[in-house]
């Protein structure tokens, strides 16, 4: 069963003039169906305006359908009963790591989520050694989050919806305001939570490089899906992906460029490693294709 | 320059009051208060200074830490003296031109005195020796009755401790507010207060809207932590009384039950 199932979901928004009417409806989400298998590592890719930042709350029911359903975990968002139970089983992750702390120490910070829950004090103590073992942030158990580097702050927001225990994680473009080490750290960090936890990932970026080592990919455009597929199929279509406003990585965006100018790539590269021996095999008379296939399988 | 403001003034020490349940020292400081108010006699006076001294032997907070917070109300502590002083009428002690000093002027001026430093000596022990967070702790849950009076408690403790939080936040962000003004040649320096206070709009008006924009955030991120009030919500940190409070209570009803004897004995003579 997948774990967020999405069913012919539509969103709008009213946009009222001065005099409180109903002046326009914006369609930010128009007729998306998309599944989410249980344990997987997903990105929703898309361009500014294209709905992911809208399809994400509908995810943790703090946006509700006005057309079609989203299951979490079989529950319907739409319906109140459930509210608590839904953002139990997806925890949610902001943009800006200083806007969604509370409290004025990591490790009351952490333990927000979980007295919300109403889980006893031995069990939140525990919760609390767990999430900051999962994001490897024992050592600041007892420092300000105002003392902490962009990079840190968001694990620790990441280590509270941990505590939670959630099925499920959907951090809506969790990096974009972070430096490229704290980025790297935070990725590390849901890649480790993933493998070793098996939660469920569902980030939404518009960086490139995220996106490559995902399970699954999707991609919005106006309020609509667009394209889904692995990394690989997604970005080896680099003229969609351009129309669409959006890049590929800096190795594909190179590799496709070469095979326009003749040379004999295949499609798909990902990775450094995979262009330098596919340029390699290529000099040397060999089959390059079978040479990316190679180093995929070594990986 | 605006990065080295602190809200509260805690001390840092491993003392006994210290080590306190933030609600006992929440009632002490109370109970002192209403103490310094039952009246006008020395000996109520000799024994709030006792109490005082004993409670701030056992802060082990240096005095200088404790007198420094007077500086800030001297000249009010000065300005009740002068009125009390001179515009008391009761039997005239000196006379000065138009001004009079009465016997009753006196008395009541030096017991004013005192009872304000005191007040403030009091409540600043409670500052110096309980971190902000203990503080808004304490007062949710010593102050829970009050739910009775339908006192949003949970909610007044919650505002709190999020403004603690984003105090140096908004201070930081002020800073980088005057300096973008600053580069855009804004001029904060000069001109008479009227000018300078106009010059703070181009401040405050961002500050205000990112402030805002700031709180929208916060209460979805809350949101989806499940907070839903304090219905059904659990501490990490529950506050339990230890052997130690106990003393501390029984302390503090025979200091009010001694301060209570006086008052009675007493009545309203001086000495």
């Amino acid at each position: 069963m997948p774990i967020v199932s999405a069913q012919n979901l539509s969103f709008s928004y009213e946009l009222r003039d001065e005099e409180g009417n109903v002046a326009e409806h914006i369609d930010a989400l128009k007729g998306v169906n998309l599944d989410i298998l249980a344990g997987s590592f997903v990105t929703i890719l898309g361009a500014n305006g294209s709905g992911k930042s809208t399809f994400a709350k509908q995810l943790n029911a703090l946006l509700v359908p006005t057309g079609g359903t989203v299951f979490v975990d079989g529950m319907n968002t739409a319906d109140e009963s459930h509210l608590l139970d839904v953002r139990k089983t997806a925890g949610m992750v902001f943009q800006n790591p200083d806007n969604q702390m509370i409290a004025s120490n990591v490790e009351e910070e952490i333990a927000f989520g979980p007295e919300n829950l109403g889980v006893e004090p031995d069990d939140i103590w525990r919760r609390v050694d767990m999430a900051l073992a999962a994001v490897g942030m024992n050592a600041y158990r007892k420092t300000s989050p105002n003392k902490l580097s962009g990079g840190q702050k968001q694990r620790i927001a990441i280590a509270g919806i941990v505590a939670m225990e959630p099925k499920c994680i959907v951090l809506d473009e969790p990096t974009a305001m972070l430096d490229p080490g704290g980025r790297r750290e935070v990725i590390r960090t849901l890649h480790e939570l993933n493998e070793k936890r098996h939660v469920t990932i569902i980030l939404i970026t518009h960086y490139m490089e995220e996106v490559v080592d995902a399970d699954y990919c999707f991609v919005m455009h106006q309020g609509e899906l667009v394209m889904s597929g692995t990394p690989r199929e997604i970005f080896s279509d680099v003229e969609t992906m351009r129309r669409l406003s959006l890049d590929v990585p800096q190795v594909t965006e190179v590799a496709y460029e070469l095979q326009q100018a003749g040379v004999p790539l295949p499609d798909g590269i990902l990775t450094s490693e995979e262009l330098t021996k596919a340029l390699t095999a290529v000099r040397d008379g060999g089959d390059p294709a079978a040479a990316v296939e190679g180093c995929r399988r070594a990986k | 320059m605006l990065k080295d403001l602190t809200l509260g003034q805690y001390y840092p020490e491993e003392s006994p009051i210290h080590r306190l349940d933030p609600r006992v020292k929440l009632a002490g400081t109370l109970v002192f208060i209403i103490t310094l108010f039952f009246g006008q006699s020395v000996w109520l006076y000799l024994g709030a200074f006792l109490y005082l001294l004993i409670v701030i032997r056992l802060s082990r907070v240096p005095l200088r830490y404790i007198v420094r917070g007077l500086k800030t109300i001297v000249v009010l502590i000065l300005l009740s003296a002068l009125f009390n002083l001179f515009l008391t009428p009761g039997d005239i002690l000196v006379k000065l031109g138009p001004l009079t000093i009465t016997t009753q002027g006196l008395v009541t001026a030096i017991f004013m005195v005192v009872r304000l430093i005191f007040l403030i000596m009091g409540s600043s022990i409670l500052t110096l020796t309980t971190t902000p967070n203990q503080l808004t702790d304490g007062m949710e849950r010593g102050l829970s009755w009050l739910k009775i009076f339908r006192v949003p408690v949970h909610e007044i403790a919650m505002m709190m401790t999020i403004a603690l939080r984003f105090i140096p936040i908004l201070v930081d962000e002020t800073d980088k507010i005057i300096k973008a003004q600053k580069a855009r040649g804004a001029d904060f320096e000069s001109g008479n207060i009227m000018q300078r206070a106009r010059a703070m709009i181009p401040i405050l008006v961002p500050l205000f809207i990112s402030a805002f924009r700031r709180a929208n955030d916060l209460a979805m991120a809350m949101e989806a932590r499940c907070y839903h009030g304090s219905e059904g919500r659990t501490r990490m940190k529950p506050l339990v009384y230890t052997k130690n409070d106990r003393l501390a209570y029984l302390g503090l009803a025979l200091y009010f039950a001694l301060m209570l004897a006086i008052f009675i004995t007493l009545g309203s003579r001086v000495i």
